[in-house]
């Protein structure tokens, strides 16, 4: 029997689908044992046993079909089919049937070719006229492998449902990433151990991350991450933990020397990053607003400065403006920046655009 | 080139011995000391973070709390030591890299809203150090709680407050940052380069006496460094940059 959620399938940029897709296969294993993740969205798990346990298949459909839309919360539909072989119990899925023990070489007779994912065998097939994979079955064994070799052999045997697996059906990688959204590996295995290993104490965190984000959700619990750009924000953002690493080596981003980028401010960087900037305002000494004019120059020296509506501060320095005109190719961002200090000794980062100013972070 | 298959006698490459000095203070499991870095080991009677202790870190908000408090984690983070930083809202993920974190080990819970007790315990633990702000004053039982916590799994708790009376709980260690000045901004030139900050050590332990220590919050490179400058006579120059002990 299988189990398809096809709206997990495809992992976004916060790993959102992942942690979903963990939740059903937990919801489905309080049902059943035995659940077998296959890839992203879609896990088997055998029939017979518990469909009997239930009182017969439709049975097991409906209580499956209910907690795994439980866990799902509204994250689109599920497929559930059954069938013998993985290859016709995803298809089984996809149609949402049920077929009897024995029957799956029938069933698979009339998908097109398509569902093998092998399109040069299925384009030379078509040239011949065949185009289902019971037409396909149809052809003897041994002519198959004396004209397309051993690959299509093997979907020859799929499509026949004498074999019920076809290379390339199973994710590989699904094991470990269900395993990272789970905290049961550290984020970055290759690099967390001392000696690349995982000790007891990356085993101890881990553990405890993914009890707090059981607890507060999965978006309270965050690791920083360094990024390219003469943002602050761009430069180092947190996202959720065991959100999936951009790039091919996650680890190695996060060592990696800052490269240099025109416009960026040297060190030091604001201790406080700002996710929303705030709203303020800076006037000079007769209480006009500061402006940064085409010249990248200030209209006037800054005197006083207010911070979401709240008092005036006086400004005891400052420095700047950088210009940071991102994406100039599309002109669509003229922003710079501006270090002040005020009267207390508090020193902020500007950022000035479209004639507004913003709180971008704080040096605390 | 062989690999040990055997788990309780993994053979251990030789390290580098400039890493091994840093790696033995979180790798030997026996030690009760977390490694500081330089600049603020005098700040403790033992010279290093006292595991299941407690550090008050005080002061007014933009005045370098938040980068002192943080810096006590960065040693103990790049030597291979979890960390956690809760209730500590919007953190700059560049200045603590620049702090010396290494953001692999830290984990943040920037907004745990009413379960910030909740979650600091959660860690207390789990991993070798937490900071934690609580929002406005904590509740005595629940600072009794976590400071007891912190004691029984060895964790060393830094709580960041804005005045002293904020943890209703003595520390073990209290440090106070005050008359922090920024250095290198003018009217309209140079840049920030470091903020020099008075940091007042008072501890617990009978021995110590209480001492003001000057450090840059932070130098010029984003680490925190002890200031040459002799206490008594804080020179304040908006040109001269600021040096970098290293």
């Amino acid at each position: 029997m299988a189990v398809c959620c096809p709206l997990l399938q495809h992992e976004g940029e916060r790993g959102e689908e992942a942690r979903r897709f963990s939740l059903v296969l937990r919801a489905a294993d309080e049902l059943c044992p035995w659940v077998e993740p296959v890839a992203l969205g879609s896990c088997t798990l055998p029939a017979r046993g518990p469909s009997r346990f239930f009182g017969g298949e439709a049975r097991l459909v409906d209580q499956l079909g209910a907690a795994v839309i439980g866990a799902l919360d509204g994250a689109g539909p599920v497929q559930i089919g059954a069938a013998d072989g993985l290859f016709a119990a995803l298809l089984a899925a996809r149609a949402g049937v049920i077929v009897p023990p024995g029957g799956s070489a029938t069933f698979l007779s009339s998908w097109s070719l398509a569902v093998l994912r092998r399109p040069d065998l299925a384009v030379t097939l078509q040239r011949l006229g065949i185009h289902t994979l019971g037409q396909f079955a149809a052809l003897p064994a041994r002519h198959v492998l004396a004209r397309f070799g051993g690959e299509a052999v093997l979907c020859h045997r799929v499509a026949r449902a004498e074999v019920g697996e076809l290379p390339g059906l199973r994710d590989p990688r699904i094991g470990h990433r269900l395993r990272e959204v789970r905290g049961e590996l550290p984020d970055v295995t290759p690099q967390a151990g001392f000696f690349g290993g995982t000790s007891a104490g990356d085993l101890r965190a881990a553990g405890a991350v993914a009890r707090l984000q059981a607890r507060l959700g999965p978006e309270a619990v965050l690791t920083g991450r360094l990024g390219e750009g003469r943002d602050p924000a761009d430069r180092g953002r947190l996202v959720p933990w065991g959100s999936r690493p951009e790039g091919r080596h996650p680890g190695r981003a996060a060592c990696r020397a800052p490269a240099p980028w025109p416009g960026r401010l040297p060190p030091p960087s604001p201790m406080v990053v700002l996710g929303d900037p705030l709203a303020a305002e800076l006037v000079d000494r007769a209480g006009r607003p500061v402006r940064v004019g085409a010249t990248g120059l200030l209209s006037d020296a800054p005197a006083r400065l207010s911070i979401a509506g709240g008092p005036w501060r006086q400004v005891r320095g400052w420095a700047g403006p950088w210009p940071a005109s991102e994406r100039w190719w599309s002109g669509r961002r003229r922003r710079a920046r501006l270090q002040v200090v005020d009267g207390g000794g508090e020193a902020v980062l500007l950022a000035a655009e479209r004639g507004r100013w913003w709180l971008e972070g704080r040096y605390d | 080139m062989f690999v040990s298959t055997d788990q309780g006698g993994r053979a251990k490459p030789d390290l580098p011995a400039e890493l091994a000095a840093r790696a033995r203070p979180v790798s030997t499991a026996a030690s009760r000391l977390l490694p500081l870095p330089d600049a603020l080991a005098a700040l403790f009677p033992d010279g290093a973070l006292r595991r299941g202790s407690t550090t008050l870190v005080a002061g007014s908000p933009g005045g370098g709390t938040t980068t002192l408090a943080l810096a006590l984690l960065s040693t103990v983070s790049a030597a291979g030591g979890w960390c956690a930083a809760v209730g500590v809202a919007d953190p700059g993920v560049v200045a603590a890299v620049e702090l010396g974190l290494d953001l692999r080990r830290v984990v943040f819970v920037p907004r745990p809203a009413g379960a910030w007790a909740d979650a600091t315990g959660e860690l207390l633990g789990a991993v070798e150090a937490v900071v934690v702000r609580p929002p406005g004053a904590a509740r005595p039982v629940a600072a009794r709680r976590l400071a007891a916590r912190a004691r029984e799994r060895r964790t060393a708790l830094v709580v960041l407050v804005d005045h002293a009376g904020g943890w209703p709980f003595g520390p073990d260690v209290s440090l106070t940052v005050r008359d922090a000045e920024w250095e290198g901004v003018g009217e309209g030139h140079g840049h920030l380069q470091g903020r020099l900050a008075a940091v007042a050590a008072a501890a617990r332990h009978p021995a110590a006496s209480p001492a003001v220590h000057r450090l840059w919050l932070p130098s010029s490179d984003g680490s925190v460094a002890a200031s040459p400058v002799c206490p008594a006579s804080p020179t304040r120059s908006a040109t001269t940059a600021p040096a970098t002990t290293a």
